[in-house]
């Protein structure tokens, strides 16, 4: 039987993992740049035509003299990105070689540049950490292709971070709850008044049932914390199922106030098998890890 | 990177994006408080007031928000809000007055209660 590993021995952190994961994640990570570029933050975009009265730079941005934003240099960036993102999806599926490890560094820091035209207006979303951890990570691994069944270390270091910040994520959120909003988070009308600013036709009903989201609060919190155990939990199916209802619970989310953290979804991905996606037609598992192993 | 997480959640702001604290959603309301938001409320040219929506002047709701201490500090600010809305809306009609208005409800055991309130925060006029 093999023993109890987790976040405290090395070899938990390098567990090695399908290369193929990775390349699924490359093409949803830089898919998700141009959706969310092109769609779902094109309010970014918007910052360009504001006044640098309202610019309110945050502590990074301060500290390597980011440029405030113009209407030119956020087009720039705007479109640089997407063109990057793009090469990303390219490069990875025709699994071309060269270049692919620079693409998604480029990726990754104009990402994180997009981010600080985002946040500097008054407003700092929290559902980007994940995703930003994914962004960085995936140009440390090498060349990956879909459906490549080899293991590395490198791969799996890279699926464990990111893993780990997607679970932090939650558990640091209730945290923050904790630490901002008291115990009154949970015992108040704090859904009420989501449900009040935000809410859809699928959760206005709720406003008249104030036991119920006041339940639904402590079960939130509860789960947040408790998140960190699916990092311990060992059976893969069982992770895809607990994975799959926090993907039910976001759409519940959404459906009910609107809010949607689709980059923290994507990071989510890494906890499933994303390598038995675009299999080659092998039958035995030997035969495909030779293969994948003899490969140029 | 997750000490700094870390120490950011414990002791950071958000402005040490993206190390600071997870606080989607983490305040509070009391279940007999008041909820609040804000809005921006222009008088047009032909004297109609309409409501500015935060697409018209580039800014989310919440960016808004964040900046209320700003605008009521200085309510020229609000200027920079109808510099953007003409960029951004070209073919609206002018603007002559600006309003930042708080807007509120009260709550009863957790459930509004009657019709939400409006309290003009600033006023800017070109």
């Amino acid at each position: 039987m093999a023993p109890l590993t987790g976040p405290w021995s090395a070899s938990w952190w390098f567990a090695p993992a399908a290369l193929g994961r990775i390349a699924v994640l490359r093409v949803l990570a830089y898919l998700l740049v141009v959706v969310d570029l092109l769609f779902t933050t094109s309010w970014v975009a918007h910052h360009g035509d504001v006044s640098s009265s309202l610019y309110r730079p945050l502590f990074l941005a301060r500290t390597v003299s980011l440029p405030a934003p113009t209407s030119f240099g956020v087009t720039l960036l705007h479109w640089s990105l997407i063109a990057v993102a793009v090469a990303g999806v390219v490069v990875t599926v025709a699994g071309v070689r060269r270049g692919d490890r620079w693409i998604g560094l480029a990726v990754a820091v104009l990402y994180l540049w997009w981010m600080f035209v985002a946040m500097s207006y008054g407003k700092v979303d929290h559902d980007r950490f994940a995703f930003l951890v994914l962004a960085f990570v995936l140009p440390t691994v090498g060349f990956a292709r879909v459906g490549q069944q080899d293991r590395s270390e490198t791969a799996g270091w890279a699926v464990r971070m990111v893993q780990v910040a997607a679970v932090a994520t939650y558990f640091l959120a209730a945290w923050a709850k904790i630490r901002f909003g008291g115990w009154g988070w949970v015992n108040g009308a704090t859904l009420a008044r989501a449900v009040i600013r935000r809410g859809t036709w699928f959760s206005d009903w709720t406003l008249d049932l104030p036991g119920l989201l006041h339940v639904l609060q402590w079960a939130i919190l509860l789960l947040e914390l408790a998140a960190p155990l699916l990092l311990l939990v060992r059976s893969q199916r069982l992770v895809s199922g607990i994975v799959a209802g926090l993907y039910a619970f976001h759409l519940m989310t959404f459906l009910a106030l609107g809010i949607v953290f689709l980059p923290h979804l994507v990071a989510l991905a890494a906890f499933l098998p994303l390598e038995r996606l675009g299999r080659r037609g092998e039958r035995a598992p030997t035969a495909t890890a030779l293969s994948g192993a003899a490969g140029p | 990177m997750f000490g700094a997480l870390l120490a950011g959640t414990l002791w950071g702001q958000d402005d040490h994006f993206p190390f600071g604290p997870f606080r989607m959603y983490a305040t509070t309301q009391r279940l007999d408080g008041r909820t609040s938001w804000y809005r921006i409320d222009a008088v047009t040219e032909t004297g109609e007031v309409v409501f500015l929506s935060g697409a018209s002047y580039g800014m989310r709701r919440a960016e808004l928000e964040g900046q209320v201490p700003r605008f009521v500090e200085d309510p020229s600010l609000l200027g920079a809000i109808a510099e953007a809305h003409a960029e951004r809306r070209p073919d609206a009609p002018g603007l002559v007055e600006l309003r930042l208005v708080k807007r509120s409800q009260q709550m009863e055991g957790g459930r509004p209660a009657g019709e939400p309130t409006d309290r003009v925060m600033a006023t800017w006029r070109p």
